[in-house]
């Protein structure tokens, strides 16, 4: 079973077979990818009895977050802070099968005890503000708009015995959250060793917030093993992908602005036709990087933490077996049996590092790229999504959801929480399958729609869906825009509001013969689109103001003056009272009539 | 109507245009004279000369106007009175409707009168029983009498008043429990001594709110006397055993805003620096309180310890015996890699309050309304000179309001066991006895007795100024909305407040006071209160110039000249 699955599963595999083992346990998994990046998965779990838990009694739960799972009611609790994009098409199926991921920005879901759905509200809203103090995120901002109950998409991880009926799960999404610094600080702070020891003394936020995809999680779920007391689990993974030759870029001392690398360290495609010295196409990514993890993360990885089980090796990596590696002392290395993974167990005091040289393409010992990385699998679908149509009314929303295996269906959960100012045509829904010939359209199994409400919750839209092997289903739906109110509009609106990721849950394949790949449920997410409404200009009432008052002064001043005033011949009015015009004549003539005489006197 | 009287006029005065017109015909000749006659008379009703009165000719031919008809003249006073009437009984209203803010009714002098300690001067009896089997009862009548006489005659507080009874008649050792709660704070027990005892001494029980009294025989209290020397001593024993509690009063009335006028007690009853220290470093009150206790290591060990069951040993009597005025919930952390804010082995003063690594040491505050007392265990070498001539080192220290933090040396082991932790504990104990602002003197049980009645008068007095707070600020700012919800809780405090004043010194009393509290201090702290809209003077104008004034000069023209022609009418008249 351990041949056909890829070293990041290693960790899931020891968590399934020695998960009591410990109460804390952590460690990195290194994966170069294809295009020069090296994914990096960073893992830490600990576990507290529930007795312990209970009686308020934390040593390696942290207590600020415990404390806020007991006070609502929280029995299970999963958080996500997400940025970037994961670029299946080269870098291949996701870490932990897509599990420990979120949409862009942040994602949270729970399962909380409460009697009733209002109770359950309010105990979401209290946890959603803790956690907001607790993470320095807006998450006090997921109201009653942005939290759906997921019917089909989410299921519960843990064992929650038979008290399953009172629990309710509320989802929440913040698309427009930027994550940076301040939510990796009290996310280190909730580990045990703080950054200050093992793998997660590498974890710095100039590096993280400039990878190419990162996400944060956290899952705090309680785990029943048979014959052994229930224990709640918390687990903090963070998963990013770093571009090697981006991260190795030193450290700017005084001068902050990249330069160009001068003209004979650029790499150049020799095979171009035009290639001559003073001409150079880049052949990006064609030799492999060399690098080490100091040069990588930008610090050595300082001992292990005392906490971990010494047995199990603390940093990993997942590639060929020819691939050279060099280490810092004193670290020894376990090869993994199926040859595509090796681990080392870290000194505990002291310095470690791994160094990856460049492998020669030429020569004796030739190495090719087969030896450098390991093929990324394929993932189960592909998905992406945008949006359509034009103008400032209506717009359409496309996915399109590819099957690449030649002879499985997918069947999935595609799941899309839209604001409610997004308002869908439900009738529009249609999807076409191309690919395989002689394949009907309805492939759409059961649909579970709750329309938005303005102004008081969002649409809830989930499918099931079956794609047939080898196809390509094009989801469209059209939607209208609607024209929000004055002070709905957020400081920046001609940005355009973010609409967060629609969630696709794979489910586990039936099939007797399937992979073990696809007996599990695994996740993918969209990115999340960015919708411009119909923006009014914002000095608009005071225009309208200004504009009303002066028809209406117009209307009212004419219509009373004709009431009002009486009407003689031009003749008959006194003397100087023709308004202004005769005001003005008579002061003219007086003007005149007075540098006459002025001028007669001077003669 | 209107229209044909503006027909009337306008035909009028066309028709005075076409004579101007055919008098001054500029380019008339010879034949065309009648032709051009005809053509004006026809077109009688139309000017057709526009350039006929830019003559500079024909002003010399001005006439009067036709004059005006009474009915005409009556009709325009109506229309103008109608237009008027119309802006004041139906513009003003709505506009006044629309723009005011809602203000809820506050009884603000009932609020001022208990910020001013008019409506409720705090007085707290306090019930001392007198048990002396050795006396017969008119002894013992006579025996308080005098006592009380003396005990009135001692300098005090006026809102302490010290009331001495006979005890009931009841075995006292047996009742032990329901004298506390019959609210007696005290009991004297009187014992007659033997021969040999000459003065009178006196020893407070440990454990209960005893004060025994052993005096000689010779002091025996005769009737029929005015003072005595055993009385004298009784007073002066009893006052002494107050006198904590009467100080902790008096600084309360100090710094409330009630005692602007009662400023001297200050002065008089030896407030000193240190005493207001002591006072200030305690927590405000709560029902609840949530304790943390922190263990902080530097390095990775200890990474445990037997905190539950030194809590359960050390801390769990003092907490069993708060329960009445608290409650407590305990939680416990371990935190490795935790680095002091001061690095340097002997901590100066200086250095204690930089200590608590705030940034980086997780110690927010816990959930929920309760306030969190912090009690951090650092596992480290150093040492607090106190001062530098001395050579006393201490180990803990108390943070105000917020907690306190002990220094020990770390074991040997990664596991901490609970006989470790006993002293650290033990300090802690004590250290939340102060926080909780216990006076420092007398058993334990009469501190908390004491405690009740101190903390019931706090808070009242603390809900009082809450009051008188918000009654200023509603004055202050007339601008600022009162949502009926303030109103609501200033009327419950206020209700809350009253039953608290009647029943001054039981723990009904701090109950009461403690719900007039949080209701006062909600009413204040009022979250749509806080953000009060704010409008520009300059916006006002820029909104309202653009229709008041247009609309707004006609019709006050209007009025004025028609006020004008009314004078003139009326100068006309006689």
């Amino acid at each position: 079973m351990m041949t056909s699955l890829f070293s990041y599963l290693i960790p899931l595999f020891l968590f399934f077979s020695n998960v009591f083992a410990s109460d804390y346990h952590e460690q990195l998994n290194l994966k170069p990818l294809p295009q020069s990046s090296l994914l990096a998965s960073f893992n830490f779990r600990s576990n507290t009895t529930l007795s312990q838990f209970e009686a308020h009694n934390f040593r390696y739960f942290p207590r600020s977050l415990g404390q806020i799972l007991q006070h609502v009611g929280t029995r299970e609790l999963h958080l996500r802070f997400s940025l970037g994009r994961w670029d299946a098409e080269s870098w291949g199926a996701r870490p932990w099968d897509g599990t420990k991921e979120g949409g862009t920005g942040v994602e949270l879901w729970a399962w909380l005890e409460a009697d009733t759905e209002e109770q359950a509200d309010l105990k979401w809203l209290t946890l959603t503000n803790a956690l907001s103090g607790l993470f320095c995120a807006s998450l006090n901002f997921i109201d009653e708009t942005r939290t759906t109950r997921p019917v089909m998409s989410f299921q519960p991880e843990g064992d929650h015995g038979s008290n399953l009926d009172n629990l309710h799960l509320l989802h929440g999404v913040l698309p427009h959250e930027i994550v940076c610094t301040e939510n990796l600080t009290p996310f280190l702070k909730l580990l045990p060793c703080k950054g200050k020891a093992g793998i997660s003394s590498l974890l710095d936020g100039h590096k993280l917030f400039d990878a190419s995809w990162q996400s944060m999680a956290i899952d705090v779920r309680p785990v029943c093993a048979q014959g052994q007391e229930c224990v709640l689990q918390i687990e903090q993974t963070i998963d990013m992908v770093l571009d090697i030759e981006r991260s190795k870029r030193p450290r700017a001392q005084g001068n902050p602005i990249p330069r160009p690398p001068p003209g004979h360290d650029l790499k150049c495609n020799a095979t171009k036709p035009y290639h001559s010295g003073d001409t150079c196409f880049p052949s990006d990514f064609a030799e492999g990087e060399d690098w080490s993890i100091d040069q990588i993360f930008g610090k050595f990885l300082r001992g292990t933490c005392p906490l971990t089980d010494p047995n199990v090796p603390a940093v990993c990596i997942h590639v060929p077996e020819r691939r050279d590696i060099f280490t810092t002392a004193n670290a020894v290395e376990l090869k993994n049996s199926d040859g595509l993974s090796r681990c080392y167990q870290v000194p505990s005091e002291g310095e470690f590092s791994m160094i990856l040289p460049r492998m020669s393409r030429e020569g004796d010992n030739a190495k090719t790229i087969a030896d450098e990385t390991v093929e990324p699998e394929t993932p189960l679908l592909y998905a992406e999504r945008s949006l359509t149509g034009h103008g400032q009314e209506r717009g359409g929303v496309q996915s399109i959801l590819t099957n690449p295996s030649p002879d499985t269906a997918v069947e999935f959960v595609y799941m899309e929480s839209l604001p409610w100012f997004m308002r869908i045509y439900l009738h529009t829904l249609k999807a076409r399958v191309e690919g395989a010939p002689g394949v009907k359209d309805d492939i759409i199994e059961e649909i579970y729609y709750r329309p938005a409400l303005d102004r008081a919750r969002g649409t809830q839209l989930e499918l099931r869906v079956r794609i047939p092997p080898a196809s390509i289903v094009f989801l469209t739906y059209d939607f209208e825009k609607s024209i929000l109110r004055y002070t709905e509009y957020p400081p920046d609106a001609n940005r355009g509001f973010d609409v967060a990721a629609s969630i696709i849950t794979i489910l586990p394949s039936t099939s007797p013969g399937a992979p073990p790949l696809r007996l599990r449920i695994s996740n993918l997410r969209t990115t999340s689109l960015l919708l411009s409404l119909p923006t009014p200009d914002f000095s608009m009432p005071y225009n309208v103001i200004i504009f009303t008052s002066t028809a209406i002064a117009l209307a009212f001043g004419g219509l009373y003056n004709l009431l009002v005033r009486r009407f003689v011949g031009a003749d008959e009015s006194p003397e100087g009272a023709g308004g202004l015009k005769g005001k003005l004549a008579f002061l003219v003539k007086r003007l005149s009539a007075k540098f006459k005489g002025a001028k007669v006197r001077t003669e | 109507m209107s229209s044909s009287t503006a027909r009337n006029r306008k035909d009028g005065s066309a028709i005075s245009e076409a004579d101007v017109t055919t008098s001054s015909m500029p380019f008339g000749r010879g034949s065309d004279t009648d032709i051009a006659n005809t053509a004006a008379a026809a077109a009688a009703t139309e000017p057709i000369a526009p350039n006929s009165d830019s003559t500079s000719t024909e002003t010399s031919k001005r006439k009067p106007p036709p004059p005006e008809q009474p009915s005409h003249m009556f009709r325009r006073s109506l229309i103008i009175a109608s237009f008027w009437l119309v802006v004041l009984c139906l513009g003003v209203p709505i506009w006044w409707k629309t723009t005011t803010i809602y203000r809820a009714n506050l009884p603000l002098d009932q609020m001022m009168s208990w910020a001013d300690g008019k409506s409720c001067s705090p007085v707290l009896p306090i019930r001392i029983a007198l048990a002396s089997p050795d006396l017969n009862e008119q002894e013992t009548q006579h025996l308080i009498s005098i006592t009380q006489r003396s005990l009135d005659e001692m300098p005090g507080l006026p809102s302490f008043q010290l009331r001495l009874e006979a005890a009931a008649q009841t075995s006292l050792d047996d009742n032990l429990e329901s004298h506390d709660s019959n609210h007696i704070p005290l009991v004297l027990r009187l014992l007659q001594g033997n021969k040999t005892v000459s003065i009178p001494t006196s020893s407070l029980h440990t454990l209960f709110p005893i004060l025994e009294i052993t005096y000689p025989p010779s002091l025996r209290p005769a009737p029929e006397t005015i003072s005595s020397g055993l009385a004298t001593y009784i007073a002066a024993q009893i006052h002494e055993t107050f006198a904590e509690e009467q100080s902790i009063l008096s600084y309360f009335l100090a710094t409330s805003t009630i005692s602007s006028d009662r400023q001297q007690h200050s002065s008089q009853y030896g407030i000193d620096e240190s005493f207001s220290k002591r006072m200030t470093r305690s927590m405000k009150y709560s029902g609840t309180y949530h304790l943390t206790f922190s263990l902080f290591t530097s390095g990775s060990s200890p990474s445990s310890w037997d905190i539950e069951s030194a809590i359960n040993q050390y801390m769990k009597p003092v907490l069993d015996m708060l329960k009445p005025i608290h409650n407590f919930t305990i939680d416990t952390q371990v935190q490795l890699y935790a680095v002091p804010g001061v690095q340097s082995q002997v901590l100066t003063k200086e250095d204690l309050s930089s200590f608590i690594n705030a940034a980086e040491w997780p110690l927010s505050p816990s959930i929920g309304g309760a306030p969190t007392i912090n009690f951090a265990i650092y596992m480290g070498n150093q040492t607090i000179s106190l001062n530098s001539a001395e050579e006393t080192t201490s180990q803990s220290w108390l943070v105000p309001q917020w907690g306190s933090v002990y220094l020990l040396s770390p074991p040997a082991a990664t596991h901490v066991p609970a006989e470790f932790l006993k002293q650290p504990v033990l300090t802690f104990a004590s250290h939340l006895l102060s926080l909780l602002g216990t006076p420092q003197s007398g058993s334990l049980s009469m501190r908390l007795s004491t405690l009740t009645r101190v903390r019931s008068v706090d808070m009242l007095l603390r809900a009082s100024s809450s009051l008188g707070s918000l009654a200023r600020l509603s004055l202050a700012l007339p601008s600022i909305s009162i949502p009926s919800s303030v109103a609501e809780g200033v009327a419950k405090s206020i209700h809350h407040l009253e039953l608290a004043c009647s029943t001054l010194g039981s723990t009904d009393s701090l109950e009461h006071a403690r719900i007039a509290e949080t209701e006062a201090e909600r009413a204040f702290f009022e979250k749509s209160m806080v953000g009060q809209l704010y409008f520009p003077d300059e916006h006002k104008i820029a909104v309202y110039l653009p229709l008041l004034g247009p609309v707004g000069v006609p019709l006050v023209m209007g009025l004025i000249t028609e006020l004008k022609a009314w004078k003139t009418k009326r100068q006309q008249k006689p």
